[in-house]
């Protein structure tokens, strides 16, 4: 049943087999957790949305597009939670995750591409100092940067996750590197 | 993309993977996972009460709106048909009855006023079963309708 990928146990589990669900949650519990996490910022929290997000999954089970990547399909659902969260909670100001693409034309066409400089792998704190650095990102901004670097997806994979156009998502990474990299030279 | 830019382009993708890798990873807390799948239980079983609850206002509804319009056309039936006739003198008149039963019989049956009957009993066995259904599951319907209120 473990091999089996996201789509045959879809199937499966639409076909009754109850179990299915079940492997499937255990397949994405920890990278959904980790996502809510870093968008949120609290564990007690996380854990309810994460929950939430499993049980709005099962929900819309039957309304899923298998034609979809289930991937991108449970992410973008954890995205909804955490926003749908953030906005019930108001902790940050809601203009920060809207309209942000142009607003600096210039940033977007800065060069980014060059590999980091090995001093940044030689602290010993590298983790305490990326964390901090990226809680000082737009949440948006660090989601995309997670997905990408540490969750290995594609631009395509996380414009389609995070329900934003392509190159949104490409001028956001690039002016999130930038600041990051700020941040931590 | 110039292969050049390509090269730079994936060691810069690398680096920053590796960045990422000295993040302390997040591993959900234990028990979250049960907790999940006791809330998509939860969820399915309020699912079936919801149903229920639908089934059970509906049932209710059409049987009550019905029982009155039921209880008419049997009455005006029985009126029409002359069976109350035939069973009133039946009943005064027993030694008749008894000598001339087939008869009798045959003009009771004849006489019954058959769609009544049935339309009337239907809706009776209806109103049985919403109650029957309200009875099984009293609990759930009053504890899930008391979570909506409050």
């Amino acid at each position: 049943m473990r091999e089996l990928s996201d789509k045959e146990l879809i199937i499966s589990y639409l076909k009754g087999d109850e179990k299915s669900i079940e492997f499937l949650i255990d397949r994405y519990l920890k990278p959904i957790y980790s996502f809510v996490f870093r968008f949120i910022g609290d564990s007690t929290e996380a854990e309810d949305i994460t929950q939430e997000v499993f049980v709005r999954m099962w929900k819309n089970i039957k309304k899923y597009d298998q034609e979809r990547s289930f991937k991108t399909w449970i992410f973008s659902i954890a995205k909804n939670a955490s926003i749908d969260f953030l906005k019930k909670k108001k902790a940050i100001p809601f203009s920060k995750f809207e309209n942000e693409e142009g607003e600096n034309s210039l940033i977007d066409k800065l060069i980014v591409s060059n590999p980091l400089p090995s001093e940044i792998f030689e602290q010993n704190n590298i983790g305490s100092m990326l964390s901090s650095a990226l809680k000082e990102l737009l949440p948006k901004d660090r989601m995309i940067l997670f997905l990408r670097y540490n969750d290995h997806f594609t631009f395509k994979e996380i414009a389609e996750s995070l329900g934003e156009p392509l190159n949104t998502i490409k001028s956001r990474h690039r002016r999130a590197l930038i600041r990051l990299k700020k941040l931590l030279i | 993309m110039h292969p050049l830019i390509v090269l730079v382009y994936s060691d810069m993708k690398k680096d920053y993977e590796r960045l990422f890798t000295s993040l302390k990873p997040m591993e959900p807390p234990i028990g979250l996972f049960e907790r999940i799948i006791l809330a998509i239980k939860r969820e399915k079983e309020l699912q079936n009460t919801r149903r229920i609850l639908f089934s059970f206002l509906c049932l209710l509804i059409v049987s009550v709106a019905l029982a009155p319009f039921s209880w008419n056309l049997l009455e005006k039936q029985a009126v029409n048909s002359g069976i109350i006739q035939f069973l009133s003198l039946a009943l005064s008149d027993v030694n008749v009855f008894i000598s001339s039963w087939q008869s009798f019989s045959l003009a009771i049956l004849e006489s019954l006023p058959v769609m009544g009957i049935m339309l009337f009993t239907i809706n009776m066995a209806l109103a049985l079963f919403t109650l029957r259904l309200f009875l099984y599951k009293k609990r759930l319907l009053l504890s899930y309708l008391m979570k909506k209120a409050y």
